[in-house]
């Protein structure tokens, strides 16, 4: 059985479909990262996930439970970090714990040892209302984590997080998921999850627009490489040229720098292109596109 | 239905609003009102017992039902909303636990801060009055008392609800506000002056004159007013002083009216709650 089900689901505001006819699967065990530019649905698709707002249509199941009509069973053995986690100002970080502890059936001991485990053991006793914002994202991964949950779901886990910071949630997921902890998270920037996800789906305008493993993922983007053309100096009409000349798929002008992705034939014509409209070019080189650039690409709006 | 998850709930929200600033000084003055108040009634009434505190109670009274439905609004407006807006929310529905869990350990947990305030301050006065005066029916202080504690929890009831509809908090604040106003201010007068303009103003100050039924079902509809009615019949030696009152208007009306009001608000609060996208 599939520990997550999404069938179907849909929801709207008003006018707008937040999120549309959207179905996912999730297997236990696996990393699975839900990616999309802001507003795409991601945030809704988890709160539908999580019961906390009711679906317009469709049905969501977490362990065979239905989310609306079994909450509590649904609900039963999983965490929750909220992209922006907050928390209680007049508890302390022990006190905060013990709360959640409690509502999960879960020990005080539990409590201790998560609190070590994610470097807040010395501010345990200390009014979460004074702590910073790394604390209290730290608090909010230690509450995720009672009782051992067998399925975390994480809203933007990297989020406002400096370097060093995304790369200890990303060992943690690792270390989690190596425990048999299935993982779902959200995020808008491919290359923060890149490394730990099995599966992503890419939503865009509240539509699934694509599901699959990177690697597949990568071979059906098609990726090429991409030319950077540095001039003289910045000139649109130069821009214009480029992109009439024949095999080229896109070109963007960023300062003084096109970046042309084409066919590899068509390198000889826009540099004859460029030169011929009287561009000075300084520099050209071809680089490999990141599946950074290329998800951009394919969820942007240009 | 889960007694833990609702305890849990109600711990918290005890541990949370015990020391919340506003409680904290409205209990305070309530806590130096009633010890003055007792202090100086108590002291003129010599050594015969509770008939002669009639003055002594009817100053509670009044401060009880002034200061404890301000209590009550304060600690229940921004239980739902203040969270909601903060995020902490969220984060507590993704547990495994149910709306009404939620609702229940939240009226609990502020119930129990308002009653803790409620028996400080009259147990204080409770202290002085014993001490002074002698042969007191404690009995009816311990009426005086749960029906304040009811009043404030009903309060408490209608600011959740205000909590539960409304999307800011300052919106909720500004319902409970008016509320108080409606029910401690206006509604009384309003329904004195259509009296007056029915009979005028020289029949109805007649101490002789008994207003129709309308205006004690209308007045009934004030759950201030019902509880300072419940606790005027309640004590008899202040239900001579209470003037004409129609016998339809007795201690189970009143009482039947306050609950009414407390399930009520309650009920449309989880009603509403339920159903509610956060």
């Amino acid at each position: 059985m599939n520990i997550v089900e999404i069938k179907g689901l849909t929801k709207t505001y008003d006018a707008v479909r937040a999120v549309d006819s959207l179905s996912i699967e999730i297997k236990k065990g696996e990393v699975f990262a839900l990616l999309g530019p802001n507003g795409a649905g991601k945030t809704t698709t988890i709160k539908a996930l999580l019961g906390v707002i009711f679906p317009t249509a469709g049905e969501v199941r977490i362990n065979g439970f239905d989310v609306v009509k079994d909450g509590k069973k649904a609900r039963k053995n999983i965490g929750y970090l909220p992209e922006k986690v907050s928390f209680y100002d007049n508890l302390t970080a022990m006190q905060t714990m013990e709360f959640y502890a409690e509502l999960r059936g879960a020990g005080r001991e539990g409590c201790v040892e998560l609190l070590k485990d994610v470097g807040l053991e010395d501010e345990a006793d200390k009014k979460v209302g004074n702590y910073s914002k790394g604390m209290v994202q730290r608090l909010g991964l230690a509450q995720a984590m009672i009782g051992n949950p067998s399925l975390l779901i994480l809203d933007e886990p990297t989020g406002g997080l400096d370097p060093r910071g995304s790369w200890q949630i990303r060992q943690k997921i690792k270390d989690l998921n190596e425990n048999g902890t299935t993982i779902f998270l959200s995020s808008h920037i491919l290359s923060e999850v890149q490394e730990v996800s099995n599966r992503v789906a890419i939503l865009n305008h509240g539509k699934l627009i694509a599901l699959d493993t990177l690697e597949n993922l990568g071979k059906k983007l098609d990726l090429q490489p991409m030319l950077r053309i540095e001039l003289q100096r910045p000139s649109q009409s130069v821009l214009g040229i480029v992109k009439q000349v024949k095999g080229v798929k896109n070109a963007k002008l960023s300062e003084n720098v096109v970046e042309v992705m084409c066919n590899p034939g068509a390198k000889t014509n826009i540099i004859n292109a460029i030169e011929g409209a009287g561009g000075k070019i300084i520099d050209f080189k071809t680089v490999e596109p990141s599946l950074e650039e290329v998800f951009l690409m394919f969820t942007g709006d240009e | 239905m889960d007694g833990r998850a609702v305890y849990g709930v109600a711990k918290k929200e005890f541990m949370d609003n015990w020391r919340n600033k506003w409680v904290i000084s409205v209990s305070a003055i309530f806590l130096i009102l009633t010890l003055v108040i007792s202090y100086f009634g108590s002291m003129g009434a010599g050594g015969t017992g509770w008939r002669d505190l009639d003055a002594t109670i009817v100053g509670m009274i009044t401060l009880v039902v002034l200061l404890v439905p301000i209590i009550g609004l304060m600690l229940g407006y921004a239980t739902i909303v203040g969270e909601k807006e903060r995020g902490s929310l969220e984060l507590l529905l993704s547990y495994p636990i149910s709306r009404i869990e939620v609702l229940l350990g939240k009226f609990i947990g502020l119930g129990a801060v308002l009653s803790v305030a409620n028996f400080i301050g009259f147990g204080v006065s409770g202290v002085v009055i014993g001490a002074s005066v002698k042969g007191v029916q404690w009995g009816n202080y311990a009426v005086f008392i749960l029906a304040s504690i009811l009043l404030g929890l009903i309060f408490i009831s209608i600011s959740m609800f205000f909590s539960s509809i409304f999307k800011k908090r300052s919106a909720a604040m500004g319902g409970s506000i008016f509320l108080w106003f409606l029910f401690e201010m206006i509604w009384n007068v309003v329904i004195a002056g259509m009296l007056a303009a029915q009979y005028g103003i020289e029949k109805i100050t007649d101490p002789n004159f008994m207003a129709p039924n309308w205006y004690y079902v209308t007045s009934l509809i004030n759950p201030v007013w019902a509880y300072s009615t419940l606790v005027s019949l309640s004590i008899p030696s202040i239900s001579d002083l209470s003037g004409n009152i129609p016998s339809f208007v007795n201690t189970p009306l009143t009482l039947a009216v306050l609950l009414s009001w407390l399930v009520g608000a309650f009920v449309l609060t989880y009603y509403i709650f339920n159903k509610k996208d956060l």
